[in-house]
């Protein structure tokens, strides 16, 4: 077996967590796909770079990434709008309609910065640690574990209501000390 | 966790938050693992295997 018949078996091991990683980027399944093709023919171009030993997934998460942004730049060139007529459409954000159920964790992901969405994912999700995070990012440790305060800040602050109720308990973490936010006194009537 | 406990001067103060052993709550954690397994139990569609197997094939040729 030749080494590179081992990259593309490990490259084809990976694509489930390419098309989840993908998706939970852009938010489309079909975009995603779209993604993953483009990270993968780009992997197998570029595969005499990847150093055997390495982490494969990291590199292809970087390498997935970077075709988001570059994805992400030529659009917003496509809806370049020289004359501001859709700009205050577009700029309509969708706030008062903020509180979202919780199944539409997609939907609030996509409400995130993407730089805080892609630091979440990448730790929560993915698996990779805080520094495999960094460098698929090309950031310090420090501003991915802020990405992610942030991150779960916006996020507590969209589900964190249903959240309480679906899974029963009262939402841990930064809303726990705040008395009786959600909850309905027992004792008070 | 605690090796990094040193704050650096750039950065915004959220990250004293970050610092919190268990920065992300375990019911948003598992939502996001769910979330994110749920896409990885999806069948893999045909075209990524036609895609490796042309790739395959081009490196054979070579």
């Amino acid at each position: 077996m030749t080494g590179h018949d081992n990259f593309l078996d490990q490259v084809t091991a990976l694509l489930p967590a390419l098309r989840a990683f993908g998706r939970s980027l852009c938010g489309d399944p079909a975009r995603a796909d779209d993604l993953v093709q483009d990270t993968v023919l780009k992997a197998w171009t570029n595969r005499e770079q990847f150093q055997s030993g390495s982490n494969l997934k990291a590199w292809l998460f970087t390498i997935l990434r970077n075709c988001y942004y570059s994805e992400l730049r030529h659009r917003k060139f496509e809806i370049e709008d020289p004359d501001g007529v859709c700009a205050g459409q577009v700029a309509i954000a969708p706030d008062h309609d903020a509180k979202l159920h919780l199944r539409d964790l997609s939907r609030a992901l996509q409400q995130l910065p993407v730089d805080q969405r892609e630091a979440l994912i990448l730790v929560c999700a993915t698996g990779l640690s805080y520094e495999e995070a960094a460098d698929v990012c090309q950031v310090a440790v420090g501003t991915i574990k802020s990405r992610i305060a942030r991150a779960r800040d916006r996020l507590v602050e969209l589900l964190g209501d249903d959240a309480a109720l679906v899974t029963g308990h009262p939402v841990v973490g930064a809303l726990a000390d705040t008395e009786g936010a959600t909850e309905p006194r027992s004792g008070g009537l | 966790m605690v090796m990094s406990e040193k704050i650096k001067p750039g950065e915004p103060p959220e990250s004293a938050a970050a610092n919190s052993s268990e920065p992300v709550p375990d019911w948003l954690t598992s939502r996001l693992r769910r979330m994110f397994s749920d896409v990885m139990d999806e069948p893999v569609p045909d075209e990524f295997k036609a895609l490796l197997k042309q790739l395959e094939d081009k490196e054979r040729g070579s």
